[in-house]
């Protein structure tokens, strides 16, 4: 009976969720009756949708008709959406069950969560620990058994980031499979939705649904193979980036190592490689983001979100929004965006920085003509402290080394759990070529057949 | 002096659906914020559509009116014009890297064809906002700075209307045009009038421009490069604001669209439907058919419209002054008073031909012919073609059928206006007019005015002459 689990579930949420914070909203009485429906047509002998009866948590930047979308800001405190996102509508028409709305860094703009304009999400393995970001609530939300599968959105590891942090697992898919129509707008040539789940049989189920071509967002395209498993029985041939393994957490780095031999000894292939240009996505990688940025937040001019009172003129009004109702780091991005795009330095900084995101993009798909996959850990650290790493902007950016490459090339790149350290079970990166997210999958299932051994 | 006038123009496309989105187009007779969805009203997450197909054709004609070089087989992309104004919803408009460059029209060069979207509109003085226009397909073009007055810049615009109407690629709305224009007299700085929405009004912030331009260079003071706006009420130009200060729009290519790619199928396909330009057409008409040139003008107002002056000239006996005349006069009346395309009337050539036939021939009378005509325009649509002959038989409309019947009217009417025939006779022309209307009443019109006249005269001088032989 779904309505039991979905109790059961609302139980867990009102218990444990106030500490944790995973959720903005909980549509408890939507959830019930659309789970009462789902029985009921059970008990008639009908079949329910792919996602029959899943429980899903969705990040609070995509829209759900007639439901608040806050993207985290308090610009859009009382924004609801008048829409809802073509995701949502395939989940909804295939019997996903909604649960709720979760937390995230404001507009995505985060890597642990603590920057959300609401509340802080504290990672469910250890509440001391921030539970990565900015798809923090999504993760937690899964990790914490609020809900089976959530849908994030990653523009530079913002969903495998927080998976690797709460030791669940998640796949930003490429860029193009799944439609962006009703997500709040990062920086738009890098945002992908996808799914966390426990497993990776959610996850595959989960794009089964939401991927294919959407009218409303031309970017989507139709790639009618990507479905097919080409590896099959063959062994898997793995690079490793040793760009990768730099600046690693020793421990991290031990069970690395633990892994690459249990996949040598299944009989995989692994080689290590190199990819210089590696070493500047950071830079191109937030340049980019910046420029994209800024754009996208241009219709916030106070006039049609956020109230912000009696003013006397445009510019005031503008000025004002701005400086109330965006915290420090979005008000960062959108100057450093303003000013690389403007007319005396776009030359210099956003047409150099475009030039550089096609090299490294072609570096990055020579080595995964060679090989179906690229291996390495998702995240280069352990989860921190809630509040460690606050002071240094630069800091948290460089927290996203690992994940922003597959951005960067529009690839797919999936976080799969393995081994334990402490309470943490720290995520793996496997990345491949664009619409070859089924190899992905595939070496994301033989790490977590290998992992419970 | 001499004057340098280049003009930027905005063209508002003829479509069924918006730039981005499936959006109706029809804004001017609509509740504000009725016609949109999230996407032209910029909402949260929304994206972009494909280009609307015709949209692009229809820019790709006015590229081929304009005797432009298409951007052939190279990514064309629409890049992010930021600002921040109250009718713009996303805080930037969406507009194309030109899609062709190099034309003409007459003796004024085109620098660039390109496409964006329209903001919405916004009313400063009530603060209300209506995205209705928002998305809206426009071409802009830009001229190269050929033109040496305000009258040969109106001229021009004139000219490229008649051409966009002709070719039906422009839509209907009040506002389909709007201008920017930038005037320098030689030697000096630049300065652009914003946002003009009438030809004469462009001719008037011209001319404007010009006196004070001038009148400062007569005093010693500088022109500098500025943007003003025109006031229509004052007839002056106003600042806007200096160049130093003008805004920086930070054009970056949008990622949200895929850009578009002229090939020469999608070039041929829509373009096959321009080939003789209007003027080219007028001249013809004049030469071949033998008009006044001033008809052959008005016939070539629509293409359509000429289509139907050709295929009649064609009929034996019908002589085509005489059928133009008859379109420019009556039937253009009955469109224009409908502001109806001939395309959207339901007018059929076969019909209008026997109608113009009918009365050509004086089996109706002007007035009959009217009265018919209205009658097509006004009823209702049909698939069919609708027989002329049997709507004037119906309707006791044909002159022959109720002659006797005429006469006897003339002649009680003569005996019930005993003083008006009295006024007449002691020479007072205007008299025998008021019997007239009287019988065109009773007639509803069936009668011919000209013959009634007639009729009565001969009838009041019979009984008369009669009158004399009794005494």
């Amino acid at each position: 009976m779904f309505i039991e689990k979905i109790e059961k579930t609302l139980e867990r949420i009102r218990r444990d969720d106030p500490k944790i914070g995973a959720f903005i909203e909980v549509y408890e009485a939507e959830a019930k009756e659309r789970a009462k429906k789902l029985d009921e047509r059970l008990r008639a002998g009908r079949k329910l949708g792919k996602l029959g009866g899943k429980i899903f948590s969705i990040k609070n930047n995509i829209a759900i008709k007639g439901k608040k979308m806050t993207c985290g800001s308090k610009m859009l405190e009382q924004y609801v959406a008048p829409y809802s996102a073509t995701v949502v509508e395939r989940i909804e028409a295939e019997d996903g069950i909604i649960i709720g709305s979760t937390n995230l860094d404001e507009f995505a703009c985060g890597s642990d969560n603590t920057k959300s304009a609401f509340f802080k999400t504290l990672n469910p393995l250890d509440h001391e620990y921030v539970p990565g970001g900015s798809s923090g609530g999504s993760a937690a939300s899964v990790a914490a058994d609020f809900a089976e599968i959530s849908l994030g959105s990653d523009t530079g590891g913002s969903i495998r980031a927080p998976a690797s942090f709460c030791g669940v697992c998640s796949i930003k898919p490429t860029y193009g499979l799944v439609s962006r129509y009703g997500l709040g707008d990062l920086a738009m040539s890098f945002d992908q939705i996808g799914p966390i789940a426990k497993n990776t049989a959610d996850l595959q189920s989960t794009l089964g649904v939401i991927t294919g071509r959407d009218e409303k967002d031309q970017t989507t395209t139709v790639e009618k193979d990507w479905q097919k498993d080409e590896i099959g029985d063959k062994k898997i041939k793995i690079a490793v980036a040793e760009e990768f393994l730099e600046g690693l957490d020793p421990k991290i780095a031990d069970l690395f190592e633990e892994l690459r031999q249990k996949l040598t000894e299944a009989g995989h292939r692994i080689d290590k490689v190199s990819i210089p240009s590696l070493k500047y996505a950071i830079p191109i990688y937030y340049l980019a983001v910046f420029a994209e940025f800024s754009s996208a937040m241009q219709k916030y001019d106070g006039l049609r979100y956020g109230n912000v009172g009696e003013v006397e003129e445009l510019v005031e009004s503008v000025a004002k929004i701005r400086g109330e109702k965006f915290t420090s780091e979005v008000k960062r991005r959108i100057m450093l965006g303003t000013f690389i795009t403007t007319k005396e330095y776009q030359d210099a900084w956003y047409g150099k920085t475009l030039k550089a995101r096609a090299k490294l993009r072609s570096d990055i798909n020579s080595v995964l003509s060679l090989y179906d996959v690229l291996l390495g850990p998702t995240m280069s650290s352990l989860p921190w402290k809630i509040g460690q790493k606050n002071e240094n902007p630069l800091e948290m950016y460089l927290a996203d080394i690992l994940t922003v490459p597959a951005n960067l090339a529009g690839i797919p790149a999936g976080s799969v759990p393995y081994g334990k350290i402490g309470k943490f079970r720290p995520g793996f990166q496997i990345q491949a070529a664009r619409f070859k997210d089924q190899k992905v999958l595939k070496l994301m299932r033989t790490i977590e057949e290998l992992d419970s051994k | 002096m001499k004057t340098i006038i280049g003009l930027e123009i905005h063209v508002q496309l003829n479509t069924d659906s918006k730039l981005f989105c499936e959006c109706p187009v029809d804004y001017g007779h609509q509740e504000p914020n009725t016609n949109i969805c999230p996407i032209c009203a910029g909402q949260i997450g929304a994206k972009p559509q494909s280009i609307n197909k015709k949209a692009l054709e229809n820019g790709l004609r006015i590229a081929k009116i304009l005797v432009c070089k298409e951007v052939l087989n190279q990514d064309i992309y629409f890049q992010r014009k930021h600002y921040f104004y109250p009718d713009l919803p996303s805080g930037y408009q969406r507009t194309s890297k030109p899609i062709a460059t190099e034309g003409k029209l007459g003796n004024i060069g085109i620098w660039e064809v390109h496409l964006e979207e329209d903001p919405g509109r916004y009313e400063l003085r009530k603060g209300i906002v209506d995205y209705n226009r928002s998305g809206i397909p426009l071409a802009e073009i830009v001229t190269a700075p050929d033109l040496r007055s305000p009258l040969e810049a109106k001229e021009f615009l004139e000219r490229l209307e008649r051409y966009l109407r002709y070719f039906d690629l422009i839509s209907n709305e009040v506002g389909n045009m709007r201008v920017d224009a930038n005037i320098s007299l030689e030697g000096g700085k630049r300065v652009e009038i914003k946002n003009i929405n009438s030809f004469s009004n462009v001719e008037d912030a011209l001319n404007f421009e010009i006196k004070r331009q001038i009148t400062q260079i007569e005093q010693g003071i500088e022109i500098v490069q500025e943007t003003r706006h025109f006031d229509e009420n004052s007839g002056i130009t106003i600042r806007m604001r200096k160049k130093e200060t003008a805004d920086d729009y930070r054009y970056v290519p949008d990622p949200d669209i895929l850009p578009i790619v002229i090939d020469e199928r999608l070039l041929r396909e829509s373009q096959a439907t321009i080939e003789e330009l209007p003027d080219q057409r007028t001249q013809r008409l004049a030469e071949k058919y033998g008009i006044e040139s001033s008809d052959a003008r008005v016939m070539v107002i629509e293409r359509e419209f000429a289509d139907i002056f050709e295929e009649i000239s064609k009929t034996k006996q019908i002589q085509p002054q005489k059928l133009a005349n008859w379109m420019r006069g009556p039937l253009r009346k009955q469109l224009n008073y409908r502001s109806k395309k001939t395309s959207e009337s339901g007018l059929r050539i076969d019909e209008i031909r026997e109608l113009y036939e009918m009365f050509e021939k004086g089996e109706i009378s002007d007035s009959a012919a009217d009265q018919i005509l209205i009658s097509l325009l006004d009823g209702e649509s049909t698939t069919q073609t609708r027989k002329i002959r049997q709507i004037a038989e119906e309707r006791g409309l044909l002159k022959n059928a109720n002659k006797e019947e005429i006469r006897k009217i003339c002649e009680d009417a003569i005996r019930e206006n005993e003083k008006s025939v009295a006024d007449y006779k002691s020479g007072k022309e205007k008299a025998l007019f008021f019997i007239v209307g009287k019988i065109m009443q009773k007639t509803k019109g069936a009668a011919d005015a000209k013959e009634i006249e007639a009729l009565l005269k001969s009838k009041i001088t019979e009984k008369d002459n009669q009158e004399k032989i009794k005494k």
